[in-house]
């Protein structure tokens, strides 16, 4: 809808005109000034209502977190009601320590306990150190058995690593996604080494991911966060021609041009809503793009609706 | 009413970029409903004489009318550059620009840098706000040629502490600090300070991960809308906003944060 503003109307309500606002007198006085074009009196200004537009689409978080960035999963749900978002699936990586089985079946219980509080609204992915082969497995069990429907790691092992082969077999067999945290920049793998950025040794890197990706064609892998801070740009491109990449669009970065890159370079069905818990980022940046309806429906909800259907745990 | 205090035409650099002409931004406004936007020309940080694209913002500005109803253009000013008096003078005086925005880490000299003080003072005897930033882009994507952000280069990411300084030896003047990109705490005398300035953030921020949370502890006078468009997306300062419940802001007070902060602080 578009309302149609007469230019002294605006001006007036605006109060701007006596202040001289708009522009100094200089200006509008200024040589050049084109005097036909002070008859252009309507001036189009949508009246585009922003919660209406973020209530329009069902959304699926496929990238958030419980108990580790804003507390325990109240702050969650007041945000997945604030954004219209139907279900968040959460996750508690082993972010700090060593990443014990210990540790993990402690998040993991975390995350089951978010779910026992909040059942229509929030499912586990379960987290697991694959260099505790054993256990991870037997963990893996214990989660889907319990309900958690994806496996999210973080920086123990890079992706790739020999040790994951076994994980990635297992969740093959449980058709489910394997969600890694990741990172593109420089001082990082094989971009720009030269530069050293901090970044943890083990993060996996896009070119990772490829390797993977190709070894294992029949798995499918979540590239997390592409508005992380990483280049979004790289990472895309890199993964253009590896249909069982997929990328998630969460992070606190909401680059302008994101989301239209990523759908461009990946298709329109590898890209998924995530927030990373920066909700508004999450959901401003995909409203903001220039992806069709259609398309706006698919990141929000469809695309990771769909990975949830191949282990039978898609929603309604 | 909508009125977006931190918006940029030109170019990035190390990025490709949409929307970022006079032309393509009126669409976005369009678009999305912002009646005014206040801009200035990113080349300028890119500039060494950053007054060529005050000078390129102008010509733009003035040659469509659509341009002047529109838009509220600021000026870049590096004040270790020579003929900065001048530029500014002219800026105000003859292209009735209407703030500074200044950016002491890309034209590589301190905040408290004297030739800053005294830039912040004449724009203050002006009766216009200074700009600041926490970050241009993160960090963590910055090309190898953004030489801004070298880890363990002094100039890293600022968060609000690097700002006030400038705020403490000037706190009589109008001062924007944009894009909250980095959290910090303040002490009681600081925030005291911060309080008792005329002094707007945006919301475009990615720090702002609860608007409310922001309102309680700086007040509802302290933010305004803005897009940090077209480096960051259209829609998330908005959102920060528009998302407020009720009880966290009322209609008046989303006023204020949609335009009515802003109109103050540029006297309109």
């Amino acid at each position: 809808m578009t309302d149609y503003i007469n230019r002294r109307k605006f001006v007036s309500r605006t109060a701007l005109s006596a202040a001289g606002l708009l522009l100094s007198e200089q200006i509008i006085g200024s040589p050049n000034y084109d005097s036909s074009e002070a008859m252009i009196l309507e001036t189009p200004v949508s009246s585009y209502n922003l919660m209406k537009e973020v209530m329009k689409y069902r959304k699926l978080d496929s990238h958030v977190h419980a108990h580790l960035f804003d507390g325990g999963p109240e702050s969650n749900i007041s945000f997945a009601d604030r954004l219209g978002i139907d279900k968040m699936y959460v996750s508690l990586p082993a972010y700090n320590g060593e990443g014990t089985p210990k540790e993990f079946s402690y998040y993991n219980d975390l995350m089951l306990k978010c779910m026992k509080q909040y059942p229509d609204r929030l499912i586990g992915q379960f987290t697991l150190n694959a260099i505790f082969q054993k256990e991870s497995m037997e963990e893996i069990n214990r989660c889907v058995d319990l309900g958690m429907v994806g496996l999210k790691v973080y920086t123990q092992l890079k992706i790739n690593d020999r040790l994951f082969y076994p994980i990635i077999e297992k969740m093959i067999d449980l058709k489910m996604i394997i969600h890694m945290h990741a990172y593109a920049q420089l001082g990082l793998g094989g971009y720009r080494m030269k530069y050293n950025t901090g970044t943890r040794p083990n993060t996996s890197i896009p070119e990772d991911f490829v390797e993977i990706a190709q070894k294992y064609p029949e798995a499918m892998f979540q590239y997390a966060h592409i508005g992380g801070g990483g280049d979004w740009e790289y990472a895309c491109k890199m993964f253009a021609k590896h249909p069982n990449i997929y990328v998630d669009t969460s992070g606190s970065n909401n680059a302008e041009n994101m989301i239209d890159f990523a759908v461009k370079c990946l298709g329109e069905d590898r890209v998924f809503f995530g927030s990373d818990n920066c909700y508004y980022q999450s959901a401003g940046k995909i409203l903001a793009s220039n992806l069709t309806e259609n398309q706006k429906k698919k990141v929000f909800f469809d695309n990771y609706n769909t990975i949830l259907k191949k282990s039978g745990n898609n929603v309604d | 009413m909508l009125i977006d205090i931190n918006a940029y035409i030109g170019h990035w650099p190390f990025m490709q970029l949409k929307h970022n002409t006079c032309e393509a931004l009126i669409e976005r406004m369009n678009k999305f409903g912002v009646d005014i936007s206040v801009i200035s020309n990113l080349n300028g940080i890119f500039y060494k004489n950053t007054q060529s694209a005050n000078e390129e913002l102008f010509e733009e500005i003035r040659s469509k009318a659509k341009f002047r109803n529109r838009f509220i253009p600021f000026a870049v000013i590096n004040p270790i550059y020579a003929g900065w008096r001048d530029d500014l003078d002219v800026c105000i005086s003859k292209y009735g620009f209407k703030g500074v925005r200044i950016y002491p880490k890309y034209h590589d000299f301190e905040i408290l840098d004297p030739e800053c003080i005294e830039l912040v003072k004449r724009v203050r005897d002006y009766g216009l706000p200074v700009a600041f930033n926490f970050r241009m882009v993160d960090s963590r994507q910055r090309s190898w040629i953004d030489t801004a952000y070298v880890k363990d280069n002094v100039i890293r990411e600022w968060n609000l502490r690097n700002i006030l300084p400038i705020i403490k030896a000037v706190p009589d003047a109008k001062y924007m600090i944009l894009n909250f990109a980095n959290a910090a705490t303040l002490n009681a005398e600081e925030m005291a300070l911060m309080k008792n300035t005329d002094l707007l953030f945006d919301t475009s921020g990615r720090t702002i991960t609860h608007m409310s949370d922001y309102l309680k502890t700086y007040g509802n006078d302290k933010f305004a809308f803005g897009t940090h468009s077209p480096i960051l997306d259209y829609l998330t300062g908005l959102l920060r906003i528009e998302s407020l419940s009720p009880e966290e802001a009322n209609d008046t007070q989303k006023e204020m944060l949609r335009s009515g902060n802003a109109m103050k602080i540029l006297s309109i």
